[in-house]
């Protein structure tokens, strides 16, 4: 049974209207949300408590970001929304992210080329589409689905999840209804079901992996150090067996 | 065999405004879609899509609506629904949005589909009720769903559990 995720939900600063909106895809039918902090070059906020237990938290920044810095962590996946081709180039290739957002507000400014995107799909980067503008405006609308054209028919609709950058309960739209939109975008049917439910895990999946080492070994806070000492000592016999 | 076939679109007005629930008319709805479809397909899709097209069930308690459409041409109805964002009617204006429950090949299939959702609803309304006298209610319809379902199989009617939920909603 696939489970679909909205990886986008802006964060107001209003919890309560924050709460409104995981409710509201709760009930439409999404197993996992995320909530998106949009930040600016080296300036992050704090996770903020978490009001429903599904949920997980995501950056968006619009420059490249050191992925040394230690606040990265507390994150569960990081996306990076690039405005230049180098940029965007760097963020398929060399970058520690999840994600990468494609612009949906404007003309691209940038050609997609073939072999960043391809390394990138190597990788396991995901390509993130959002329709809440193509909802509200008519010529958002035209450069969103120009923009997706483009980006399918370099990446052959590998890697694509498209999610709401919903601001108020009202702009989110059910599973079905995001898989039909995909369809619109140049998916074919298989991956705009896809792009909802399976690529969403994929990337969640990979967040999960540049928090543990090379996704061998993951840290579990437990209450009795016995158990700390437990976890080293497989992850050393992995790492042995592995070189 | 010769027979223009359908599909059948089972949708949900939700919408955080109560009043434009009860303001749904079929002829109000059905204008809605056409003119969306015309908005985001243009000629062609109004066109194509305004064949086969009509509003066959509608039930403002819970706010399902059931459109018709041809075979051919159901991609492109489903794929304009997510664009409507409002509810014009009498010169009121409610913000909404139409959520897709199911695609089905004939009334017979969306109403099965009707039906398990009704039960489903009905269940999660008892977990979240707090009043005494709602409570009893809905597990009154409870239990007489399970035993009409019991009974006899398609013969149940989904609109006798919509309006009693409805009206525990309120």
């Amino acid at each position: 049974m696939a489970a679909f995720a909205d990886l986008d939900l802006r964060a107001g600063s209003d919890l309560k209207a924050l709460r409104g909106l995981v409710e509201n895809a709760a009930h439409l039918g999404y197993s996992v949300v995320a909530i998106n902090h949009v930040v600016e070059f080296k300036e992050k906020k704090q996770e903020i408590e978490k009001p429903v237990a599904v949920s997980e938290l995501f950056t968006t920044l619009p420059i490249v970001q050191r992925a040394t810095s230690s606040r990265v962590r507390l994150y569960d996946i990081v996306a990076v929304f690039p405005k230049t081709e180098k940029l965007f180039h760097v963020a398929c290739t060399h970058l520690d992210v999840d994600l990468v957002c494609v612009t949906v507000t404007e003309k691209l400014p940038f050609y997609f080329k073939r072999p960043p995107i391809n390394v990138a799909i190597d990788r396991g980067v995901g390509f993130e589409l959002v329709y809440s503008p193509a909802i509200k405006d008519s010529t958002m609308r035209r450069y969103t689905i120009s923009n997706a054209l483009n980006l399918m028919q370099v990446c052959k609709g590998k890697n694509v999840i498209i999610s709401s950058a919903a601001e108020r309960p009202l702009e989110i739209r059910g599973p079905y209804d995001v898989a039909n939109l995909g369809l619109l975008f140049g998916l074919s049917e298989s991956d705009a079901k896809a792009a909802v439910s399976t690529n969403c895990r994929a990337v969640l999946l990979h967040g999960e992996t540049r928090k543990t080492a090379f996704g061998i070994i993951s840290t579990v806070k437990k209450p009795r150090t016995s158990e700390v000492d437990d976890d080293s000592l497989p992850a050393c016999k992995k790492a042995k067996c592995e070189s | 065999m010769v027979r223009f076939k359908h599909r059948y679109l089972l949708c949900e007005v939700v919408s955080d405004d109560p009043r434009c629930r009860l303001s749904l008319e079929d002829r109000v709805l059905g204008g809605l879609v056409r003119d969306t479809i015309a908005r985001v397909h243009g000629t062609f899709g109004a066109a194509a899509c305004s064949i086969g097209f009509a509003v066959r069930y509608l039930n403002a308690y819970t706010g399902i609506v059931l459109l018709r459409c041809r075979k051919e041409f159901y991609r492109l109805v489903w794929s304009a629904l997510p664009f409507i964002t409002y509810l014009e009617n009498r010169g009121h204006h409610y913000p909404c949005f139409l959520n897709t429950l199911h695609v089905g090949g004939t009334i017979r299939t969306c109403q099965k589909f009707l039906i398990q959702y009704n039960r489903r609803q009905l269940l999660i309304l008892l977990q979240n009720c707090t009043d005494e006298g709602e409570r009893e209610a809905i597990q009154k319809s409870v239990t007489r769903s399970c035993l009409l379902e019991e009974s006899s199989a398609g013969e149940e009617l989904s609109d006798s559990g919509g309006e009693e939920a409805a009206e525990a909603m309120e």
